[in-house]
């Protein structure tokens, strides 16, 4: 005797249909695919080191090979005025797709983009999806990431294609190409860089007395070391001109404060072992300056969690206290956000380019050994092109290389003098060319540039045309004129695997010094035996010299 | 009515219940104080999180920026907020459907059918979920590789998978709460529609179904819930970004414009607040039922 049915007629036929639908969505796919391989197809265009020629030569070889459109994405990320990181390559593409429509090329570059606030965001986000191949073909990143990216295989080794591009590759700062490479090869194309300035309040100055006229220069010869502006500090509190006399960034992997250990002589990165070096005489130094600031008031205890919007930028654009460790970012950054307290009307409100200028004297960071020149530290971004660039496009297995080019040639592009120059003018990053150095010089284009004359790309003028109102301006062309010289004393953060997890020891210890839990000696010792108890770390870091017995500071 | 049953037999005095509650109220103070500020917050041009009234200037502006898909007050980029929003509907729908679905049929199963290994099976599902999600993630990573389809469905079948990856979890826990409902109804009720000729699925769908709605909206809820609010498998397998996703990458302490997140986190509190008041209704219901002896 028959109960029940397993399954109704009208169950059976949904599922059927399903069945349906699914074998036939197969067969059209690999009807697709077939139909795409057939024919010789063009899977490699030797370069030339002529970029016309051969973005040409690559779009013929595409459109024989039946491509009529390449999809790149590019991802990046940062503070809201650098988004030429993810504009630049839209640009790009833009000149290169008319470069190919002008000789009649019909293949077209089609970029999607993702910009989001925390770069590291995007490179942890990269690292998740590569395998899956659905990471960006191109990213925009701090240099840092270069050794974990390419010692995994993630991004592309570009010394075969730029061994063709010698002029392009000469272009740029020496210094900067040697922070792209990793064991000797370069993975990536600098994108920006940057200087970190001590900026020092005139108006606080003046007001304690104290003449800031040279004083760059001083900095620059080391004629006035850590030991001067401690004193400056002193007086300036003494005086009742301002409550604090130092204020610095906060968080764990911020370079601003590794370059103390610069200062005092020491190094953090050994070429020859190729390990990450903790200098305890350097280091013990460091954090006895900050000690010794916040001890006599001049540094709050508690700098390392002030809030950045409400505590560290105000106290900075509100005159209250005489020196700043900051970036060159951060001049433009003030002429966007509302940190600044109006006093005639007590609204808060961003500074007008002429009262940055007004406020903020700027320099080298001060040695900590008298007669050692000032210092600065980059960190550089670069492009990386992913080691599958292209993967999401037609007949990737065969045409891999075809469209490792092609990226490689959109990244040539996005280097363009005036995509770098913009990029520059907005966002308070320093030049990474000496083309685009000049070109910012350029009144002209400057001007051209500032009445949004200057041809690029609709969407991207769109986006960015607000920014280059209100960034654009004599006053801050002026500026990054000014601070391009800091490049020649600039320093690096290592690019080393474990530096991330060594600089967050470094935030914690500091965090104690100043907080008055540790002494800097016990500090020091903190670390040492931090570094000991991780595996990784103690494979990776050399501990040089001795905490020293008989240096006082100031 | 059954509610003024239950109050007759109440016996707790009223100041043991008051009390009560207001030993609740006291724990759940950081609760409430969390979500409170972020929805002042999401108000006001700074943060109101260290509770100083100074903080708030009432503006309306974190939500008009919100909604622009602005990441910042001035410059950033700006993006389809509410094609991020759908990103995040399709997975949390996708993954209540797929839960609903498959733990109201496992649990009908398990609650009326007699098969081999079916006690085992009942502990198996346990057991798979005491596993949490990101220790099962490397293994899933495997399997959402084995499958790659070729780049023209990859989106299609990140989708799919982070929808079938994420309701995988929340079936086992499913099952045994629709077992927990099944097991209410008496076989009687089954049996005569059984006898009138209907088939199982039938039986299933038509007359056992709608006697546990209160178990489906929960089912529903919680795999509603657990797809709306997923980060790990949404951020480790889908191409496309939702607003978990979103919000997580555009948080950076220097610099972000933190009200805007604030606004950015209200707006992702709200669906899943609108889906608890639609269903619980249902939820609350307390299905009574009974065969004559």
């Amino acid at each position: 005797m028959k109960y029940y049915r397993a399954l109704s007629k009208t169950a059976g036929i949904v599922i059927a249909i399903i069945i349906i639908i699914g074998i036939a969505a197969g067969a059209y796919y690999y009807i697709q695919s077939q139909k795409t391989t057939t024919g010789k197809l063009i899977t490699f265009v030797p370069l030339t080191g002529d970029f016309h020629k051969d973005i040409i030569n690559v779009g013929k070889a595409l459109e024989q090979d039946g491509v009529k459109t390449v999809q790149f994405s590019v991802w990046s990320g940062g503070d809201p005025n650098s988004v030429m990181r993810i504009y630049g390559i839209v640009e790009a593409a833009y000149r290169i797709n008319n470069i190919w429509k002008q000789n009649n090329i019909n293949v077209e570059i089609k970029v999607s983009t993702r910009y989001v606030s925390n770069p590291n965001d995007v490179y942890e986000d990269y690292i998740n999806k590569w395998s899956l191949g659905q990471a960006p073909d191109i990213m925009a990143n701090g240099y840092t990431y270069i050794a974990s990216l390419a010692s995994e295989g993630y991004i592309l080794d570009l010394t075969p294609y730029l061994n063709n591009y010698t002029s392009f590759l000469n272009q740029f700062y020496p210094t900067l190409i040697e922070a792209m490479k990793w064991k000797g090869k370069i993975y990536g194309i600098p994108q920006d860089t940057e200087a970190r300035p001590l900026y020092i309040r005139k108006d606080v100055a003046a007001c304690a007395g104290l003449d800031l006229s040279g004083l760059a220069e001083k900095i620059k010869n080391g004629q006035f070391t850590w030991s001067d502006l401690y004193k400056w500090a002193l007086k300036v509190k003494e005086s009742g001109c301002a409550p604090w006399g130092l204020i610095h960034r906060k968080g764990s992997a911020h370079p601003d404060l590794i370059q103390f250990i610069y200062a005092f002589g020491g190094k953090l990165y050994d070429e020859k072992t190729g390990k990450l070096v903790f200098d305890k005489a350097a280091v013990y130094k460091w954090f006895t300056v900050e000690k010794t600031f916040a001890d006599h008031g001049l540094l709050p205890h508690d700098m390392m969690s002030w809030d950045w919007a409400k505590q560290i930028h105000p106290t900075v654009v509100d005159g209250k206290t005489l020196a700043f460790i900051g970036g060159t970012w951060h001049w433009f950054e003030w002429q966007t956000k509302a940190y600044y307290t109006d006093p005639k009307t007590g609204q808060q409100r961003p500074l007008t380019a002429e009262e940055v200028h007004k406020f903020f004297y700027y320099t080298l960071f001060p040695s900590g050994i008298k007669g050692k020149h000032g210092l600065t530290l980059s960190q550089p971004f670069a492009w990386m092109i992913n080691s599958k660039a292209g993967e999401q496009n037609p007949n990737y297995d065969k045409l891999k290389d075809l469209y490792h080019e092609l990226a490689f040639l959109v990244v040539v592009k996005a280097s363009d003098p005036d995509i770098i120059a913009i990029h520059s003018l907005i966002s308070g990053h320093l030049p990474v060319t000496k083309t685009a150095a000049e070109l910012i010089k350029n009144k002209t284009w400057v001007e051209e540039l500032k009445s949004l004359k200057i041809k690029l790309d609709p969407v991207v003028l769109n986006n960015i045309k607000g920014i280059i109102e209100k960034t654009v301006n004599p006053i801050n062309v002026q500026f990054l004129a000014n601070v391009t010289y800091m490049l020649e004393y600039t320093t690096f953060t290592p690019k080393h695997p474990q530096y991330p997890k060594l600089a967050s020891l470094f935030a914690e210890a500091l965090d104690q010094v100043l907080r008055d839990k540790m002494t800097p000696a016990q500090a020091v010792n903190f670390i040492v035996e931090k570094i000991k108890a991780d595996p990784d770390l103690e494979k990776s870091v050399e501990i040089v010299g001795e905490i020293p017995q008989n240096w006082t500071f100031p | 009515m059954m509610s003024a049953g239950l109050r007759d037999i109440e016996l707790r005095s009223r100041r043991t219940e008051l009390l009560l509650v207001a030993t609740v109220l006291i724990f759940s103070i950081p609760l409430i104080l969390g979500y409170g500020l972020l929805i002042l917050s999401s108000f006001s041009k700074e943060m109101v999180t260290n509770l100083n009234p100074h903080d708030f200037i009432p503006t309306l502006r974190n939500w008009i920026l919100f909604f622009e898909g602005r990441t910042a007050v001035f410059g950033g980029i700006r993006v389809n907020i509410w094609h991020i929003v759908l990103n995040t509907l399709i997975v949390a729908l996708g993954v209540s459907f797929l839960v609903t679905l498959v733990g109201s049929m496992t649990g009908y199963a398990v609650s009326r059918l007699k098969f081999s290994g079916r006690k085992r099976f009942m502990a198996l599902l346990m057991l798979l979920h005491a596993f949490p999600g990101s220790v099962m993630v490397v293994g899933i990573y495997f399997l959402y590789l084995m499958f790659l389809p070729s780049y023209q469905l990859v989106r299609f079948y990140s989708f799919f998978f982070v929808i079938v990856a994420r309701a995988s979890l929340e079936i086992p826990m499913a099952t045994w709460l629709m077992k927990g409902f099944f097991d209410m109804i008496p076989w009687e009720v089954e049996w005569a529609a059984l006898v009138d000729g209907a088939s199982r699925f039938k039986v299933w769908r038509k007359v056992i179904l709608p006697m546990v709605k209160p178990g489906v909206a929960a089912v529903m809820l919680f795999g509603f819930l657990a797809g709306w609010m997923d980060i790990i498998y949404v951020r480790t397998f889908l191409v496309d970004q939702t607003l978990a996703t979103w919000i997580e990458s555009n948080i950076n302490a220097e610099y972000s414009y933190l009200p805007l997140v604030a606004a950015a986190g209200t707006f992702y509190l709200l669906p899943t607040i609108i889906f608890f008041l639609l269903a619980q209704r249902l939820i609350f219901t307390i299905s009574a039922t009974g065969v004559k002896g």
